[in-house]
């Protein structure tokens, strides 16, 4: 049963999470896994992704829409955004002359200074979630209640978190410094904006987990809303074969040795809530999603 | 094709994908054929940093792993920071200049966090050594960036960068001696659509930290775009071979070959395509089709599932690139190979793959 403080309950009460970790952890899958589970909660829920592959699009089973908002299923949507488009829709609404608004356009000063400032493209995105929030959606499309953006993988987890607040220190005026001032505020406002990291159970994605959560909690004096540990491979039988007995029990036994020593190191290092899912025999696709979504449903309606 | 056969490799891939290891692991397989040779590194795990013995923020950069009658391994780890730093220190004419950028507010920001400077970095730094002469044999691991391209054009995009109009803007004196803004009426009507839609997009302050910095940068930029240009050519060059590394499964095929054509496309030398951590075929596996799965507790039907899995994907991969290149199959083990012994046998498995699949 659902308890008022289930974890479940309390991300319910967000308008944006934000879903990061390391490449192939299966942040994607995650993202549609809990876009599900809000929209069957009946909340409006938008998906949004940032890659150009869409695989949100694939995983939910409908075919890629480069831009367009597409509806899944009954409240959930998903969109793929590129960053240099609202970028490029900015200067054209703020430069209301045509001819001028080209010209930027196509001047090499803003092509450079669009690729390279450090934060823009990421503080561009989150500008446009908050437009879709206060209900700035296409015609017949209802305001999203929630918005799930699944984070693309870079070096640094934190720079998708901090980017806009990167971007709100160096530009103080005018209208992207004010779009990212109120975009930092927003991330900050853990009344409406959470995090929620993906990892695997193995060393490499755990270690970077854990210092994401130490540089969220140093530099932008946050804290994910849940850790998820995905792809965990089953735990171990009671009765276990003499080693060399059985080369596949073998492989088993040692990966999944692999995923609880990782496990415990999560443990000490992150307090917060944590939930276990399975690597299934699936392939990618709404099969996996559904499957995977009651495991997560499961693990997040214990309260903790 | 053959790695053994080019003095410098560059091991490419998605993130998370072993890049670091494979790396590691090539480059003790070499330095234990006899090369004096050379790891550069991002990112190791801790264990395999242990290994390596590198360690953030130490005085050394370079670090001896093994020394072999015939042949050596040292390891490096690369700081974006300190190269920047370390390129400013060569370039800047004086000490002025020097603390000048050093002390930029901007450049703190752009040094840290500009896109690509840490790739670009990476990719001075191996022109800095391969220069020396001092290693036959170099191993480059690349950022983990998402696609890892932005590794390979981050020189030209600062050519690009350094060529544009951004800089003759930023470097014209927009700033009086009293810090006020000066108009731009003498320039011409595109120029000053421009200037006022920076100045109204982000204001006046932070034109004025780019101003400053772009000035006090500017007598470096000739040393610094012949330097771009020379490293392009190096990445170009005969004497370097790329090795793209991929995860299995069919997802990553797609990911491999999109990266794969982009490689070539841009004129750059692909070798081995490594499909890294297959589940291996263990026990009686039937050969007849997918084995039907019963719990999602039963690890051994999980795993017999994820083998099958993992070979039609590199079977995919070996149809569309098997004949260019060699497709090397490495299985996943049962630990993750970080001390010397374990990487020394995924070394051999590696050049014994590649030979193999050269025919
Ligand atoms: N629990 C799971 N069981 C089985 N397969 C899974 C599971 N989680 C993820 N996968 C598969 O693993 C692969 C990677 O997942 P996904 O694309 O979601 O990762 P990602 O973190 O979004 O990757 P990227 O960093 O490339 O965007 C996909 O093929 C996905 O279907
Ligand atoms: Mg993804």
């Amino acid at each position: 049963m659902q308890t008022e403080n289930s974890i479940f309950a309390r991300l319910t009460e967000l308008k944006l999470i934000v879903v990061t970790g390391k490449g192939g952890v299966g942040k994607s899958t995650l993202t549609s896994v809990l876009g599900r589970l809000f929209a069957d909660a009946g909340r409006q829920t938008f998906l949004v992704e940032v890659d150009p592959r869409e695989n949100l699009h694939q995983l939910l089973g409908v075919p890629p829409s480069g831009g367009d908002i597409v509806e899944v299923a009954p409240r959930l949507r998903v969109q793929h955004i590129e960053p240099r488009t609202i970028l490029d829709d900015l200067v054209r609404e703020k430069l209301k002359v045509d001819v001028v608004a080209s010209k930027v356009l196509a001047s090499p000063v803003h092509k450079h200074f669009t690729e390279g400032a450090p934060g823009l493209k990421e503080a561009a995105v989150f500008g446009r979630i908050l437009r879709l929030l206060r209900g700035h959606t296409p015609r017949g499309i209802p305001t999203p209640d929630v918005v799930i953006l699944d984070a693309p993988a870079t070096g640094h987890g934190v720079s998708w978190l901090a980017a806009a607040q990167l971007v709100a220190d160096v530009i103080s005026s005018g209208p992207i410094g004010h779009l990212a001032a109120e975009v930092a505020a927003f991330l900050k406002d853990n009344q409406q904006s959470g995090v929620v990291v993906i990892t695997t159970g193995e060393e490499m994605p755990v270690q970077e987990t854990l210092e994401l959560i130490h540089s969220m909690r140093i530099r932008l004096n946050q804290a994910p809303e849940l850790v998820i540990a995905n792809a965990l491979y089953p735990t171990l039988p009671p009765e276990i074969p003499a080693e060399g007995e059985d080369p596949l029990f073998d492989l088993w036994y040692s990966r999944r040795q692999i995923n609880d020593s990782e496990l415990e190191r999560l443990d000490e290092g992150w307090l917060g809530p944590l939930a276990e899912l399975p690597i299934l025999p699936i392939e990618p696709g709404p099969a996996l999603v559904g499957r995977l979504s009651r495991y997560l449903k499961r693990e997040l309606e214990t309260g903790s | 094709m053959n790695p053994s056969d080019h003095p410098l490799v560059i091991v490419v891939g998605a993130g998370g994908v072993g890049k670091t290891t494979l790396a590691a692991a090539l480059a003790l397989n070499q330095a234990q054929h006899g090369d004096d040779t050379l790891v550069m590194t991002f990112d190791p795990s801790l264990r395999l940093k242990d290994t390596l013995g590198i360690h953030e923020g130490e005085e050394s950069d370079e670090v001896k792993v093994a020394d072999y009658d015939d042949g050596s391994l040292t390891a490096s780890l690369l700081d974006a920071r300190r190269t920047f730093d370390r390129l400013i220190d060569r370039y800047a004419p004086d000490e002025e200049a020097r603390r000048r950028i050093l002390t930029n507010r901007f450049y703190d920001h752009l040094s840290g966090s500009l896109a690509g400077v840490l790739e670009y970095m990476a990719s001075e730094r191996l022109f800095e050594i391969s220069q020396s002469g001092r290693f036959g044999r170099i191993v480059l691991d690349t950022p983990p960036t998402r696609q890892a391209l932005d590794f390979l054009g981050a020189p030209e995009r600062i050519v690009g960068f350094l060529e544009s109009g951004a800089l003759r803007i930023a470097l014209k004196p927009w700033f009086d001696a009293r810090g006020r803004f000066r108009a731009t009426a003498k320039f011409g009507i595109i120029g000053r659509n421009v200037e006022s839609f920076f100045d109204r997009m982000v204001g006046l302050e932070l034109l004025r930290d780019m101003a400053e910095f772009f000035q006090a940068f500017a007598p470096l930029f000739d040393g610094f775009r012949e330097r771009a240009l020379e490293v392009q050519e190096l990445l170009r060059s005969s004497d370097t071979l790329f090795m793209l590394v991929s995860a299995p499964g069919p997802q990553r095929v797609a990911d491999t070959l999109f990266f794969a054509r982009r490689l070539k496309e841009a004129g750059y030398n692909l070798g081995p395509v490594v499909v890294n951590r297959l589940h291996p075929h263990l026990g009686n596996d039937s050969k007849a089709g997918l084995p039907t799965v019963g719990s999602d507790q039963d690890g051994r039907r999980l795993l017999q599932w994820l083998a099958h899995r993992d070979a039609q994907g590199a079977a995919h991969l070996r149809d569309l690139l098997g004949k260019s290149h060699p497709v090397v199959e490495l299985e996943l083990r049962p630990d993750e190979p970080t001390d010397v012994q374990a990487l020394a046998q995924l070394g051999d498995q590696l050049r014994k793959g590649i030979e193999d699949n050269l025919g």
